[in-house]
């Protein structure tokens, strides 16, 4: 048993890996079926109101997934992140390994790796099902764009599970945690009204995958926010460790 | 796939069109399989969080709008930190709770044992605004049992903390004469996740303090800690005494030369109390042992060193025996075959006795003005009645006592 199978366990054992797939291929395989019978849905509800809407292109059959993963699924993801990382939360626990390890950074990188890696892989599944329905229903969509989008979102997603890092390393508990991680990342897209910054800030990745589907943007138009996510998700991974290791119990 | 979908026609079994039903199934499938999921984990949970009713649970499942009833099931349902009820734990003389900041000078006893001291402090102290710890001078032997006693808020936790390694002293020093690496930490509650088995855990435990992996000393920790027949147990569901014991074999599991143990009895039930004392106590002269308690028959019975905190300030430090004699009072209980009467009236005349009464119908209750007064009078006294003593035995003559002693505080506090 190492810090690497320990993850793995807490994935498997507990309803983290279930629940992450599920919310994702949930919003992967309704979200297109939505998009598809928009009118008509509106159409039953409207009271007889007659809306005219122009047929869904298959990038909106996976906007809708995009929208519900960064407002749903993101909290998802903060919260079974921060499960995870906030391994102080429970005093005797944080006795059993603070007083066995000896570096914060064998506690702090698993639990990250595992926490971004199992998001990633539960974005992909959800993504492959709104594909698969958005195939079916809209039409047929470029698969370098849909790869190239999914690269753009994992790397924001991963960024998110870094800023929970960061905000366990705060606050010990996991409620606060996963709080304040979702206060940092609602705060972002704020100040991303500045026209100046816009292309620099992290949640510019989240329309990424719309975007190049849309043809709007080319993968290279998100470099510079993409930079930027993995130098600060490696700062807030740093400054993590380093909190973490300075904490009293 | 969809222009042949939509070939096939439009004859499905739910008058759906073909490529949306190859839409749904996928769907109904996620739905379905999760909420089998829920329901067969919802059956084998032992508990539900805020002790809401299984039945309940089921309602939300199967009939709150696909998927949220599922899902909510998964974040709030099922308690995974809750473990059964406690075992009682048996009624011992605790510690009378004292004011902070009275607190003497240390009193220093002779030193005890022959091994080099494991651990030294200099001056120790972790001030939290009048509470906590202050000038500590902690010296263990190797290979000693050290009982830390006090009340609660004596500073046994700070102090133990900080020898761990996970709190820091705003002055002094802590020398370790071994590696950190060599030192296992088991704290008064101890957590581990719900869903490891034991044996995981202490596989854990082992790999954490750089171990290769080694199912017979697995195993052989479980054992010891007298756990072996629930290994392959999930630990969600132990009580707190098998909590404690696990946390045991988990420090025990790193074969330690230092191993510190705070309020390791206090979850325990009686039987469970005397076995992790015997075990402490097998461990003197091959393990260094720091254990803390405010238990005093606990510290008493198992500890050759105890070091006596009160106030955040460390009051007594040396041999255990050698603390109990130094406050032993000058009284006995008596007990003589056939009527003490006679025996008591020789006893009020003589001199050295300052009291003398009955504490049952053949048992005498002496006190003296000083212990050699008494040790040579009492069988003096007793001889020249011709009666015949069953037994002598000092009163009062435990830890319990010297510790009353020794900080001033009323008996029966």
């Amino acid at each position: 048993m190492n810090l690497w199978r320990l993850e793995w366990l807490r994935l498997i054992r507990t309803p983290r890996a279930v629940t992450l797939l599920a919310v994702f291929i949930f919003f992967g395989l309704v979200e297109p079926v939505l998009t598809r019978y928009q009118s008509k849905i509106l159409a039953h509800v409207g009271n007889g109101v007659r809306i005219v809407a122009p047929p869904p292109t298959p990038a909106q059959g996976i906007s809708g997934y995009i929208g519900e993963i960064t407002g749903i699924g993101l909290i998802v993801v903060v919260v079974i992140a921060a499960g995870a990382l906030s391994f102080d939360a429970r005093h005797g626990l944080a006795i059993f390994l603070r007083t066995r390890v000896t570096s914060i950074w064998r506690l702090v990188m698993p639990r990250y790796t595992a926490s971004a890696a199992a998001t990633a892989a539960a974005y992909l599944v959800g993504m492959l099902a709104a594909w698969y329905e958005t195939d079916l229903l809209i039409g047929s969509l470029p698969a370098g764009a849909v790869f190239a989008g999914y690269l753009c979102a994992a790397v924001y997603l991963a960024f998110s599970v870094a800023v929970t890092a960061l905000a366990a390393s705060l606050v010990r508990s996991t409620l606060a945690s996963t709080g304040i991680a979702l206060a940092i990342l609602l705060v972002i897209p704020i100040a991303g009204t500045f026209r100046a910054v816009h292309d620099w800030l992290p949640s510019t990745l989240v329309g990424a995958p719309v975007e190049l589907l849309e043809g709007t943007h080319r993968l290279v138009h998100y470099l510079p926010a993409f930079a930027v996510a993995v130098a600060v998700s490696l700062g807030a991974l740093a400054i993590a460790v380093q909190r973490l290791a300075a904490r009293e119990l | 796939m969809r222009d042949s979908l939509l070939a096939a026609g439009a004859s499905g079994p739910l008058s759906l069109p073909p490529h949306l039903l190859a839409a749904l199934v996928p769907l109904l499938v996620l739905v379905v399989a999760l909420d089998v999921y829920c329901l067969i984990d919802l059956a084998r949970a032992p508990a539900m969080r805020w002790g809401v009713p299984k039945f309940v649970w089921v309602i939300v499942i199967l009939f709150i709008s696909a998927p949220i009833g599922a899902l909510a099931y998964l974040f709030l349902g099922r308690d995974r930190s809750r473990h059964p009820p406690a075992p009682a734990v048996p009624a011992s003389p605790a510690l009378p709770a004292s004011p902070p900041g009275q607190a003497g000078q240390p009193v220093l006893g002779p030193a005890a044992a022959d091994g080099l001291p494991v651990v030294t402090t200099t001056g120790l102290t972790r001030d939290y605004g009048g509470t906590g710890l202050f000038d500590v001078d902690l010296l263990v032997p190797a290979g000693s049992v050290y009982g830390l006693a006090g009340p609660n808020g004596a500073g046994k936790t700070t102090l133990l903390s900080i020898l761990a390694g996970v709190r820091r002293a705003d002055r002094g020093t802590v020398n370790l004469a071994i590696s950190r690496r060599r030192i296992a930490v088991c704290p008064d509650v101890p957590e581990f996740d719900g869903w490891l088995t034991a044996c995981e855990v202490v596989d854990l435990a082992r790999s954490l303090m750089g171990q290769a992996p080694d199912e017979s000393a697995v195993t052989a920790s479980l054992a010891t800690a007298g756990l072996a027949d629930m290994a392959a147990k999930r630990v969600g569901g132990f009580s707190r005494g098998m909590i404690q014991r696990l946390g045991l074999a988990c420090a025990l599991a790193g074969d330690p030369e230092l191993l510190i143990l705070d309020e390791p009895t206090s979850a325990l039930d009686p039987a469970g109390r005397a076995e992790l004392l015997g075990l402490v106590a097998a461990m003197r002269g091959r393990r260094t042992v720091i254990f803390s308690s405010h238990i005093l028959a606990d510290v008493q019975r198992v500890a050759d060193q105890v070091g006596i905190l009160r106030g955040g300030r460390l009051l007594y430090q040396g041999q255990t025996r050698d603390l109990i004699d130094t406050y032993l009072k000058p009284s006995w209980l008596v007990r003589i075959a056939g009527d003490a009467g006679p025996v008591a009236a020789a006893m009020s005349g003589e001199p050295w006795v300052t009291r003398v009464e009955p504490a049952g119908s053949d048992v005498l209750r002496v006190d003296a003005t000083s212990l050699a007064a008494g040790e040579r009078g009492i069988p003096a006294v007793i001889a020249a009645c011709g009666a015949r003593q069953v037994s002598c035995e000092p009163a009062a003559a435990d830890l319990e006592s010297a510790f009353l002693a020794l900080t001033g505080a009323p008996a029966g506090a």
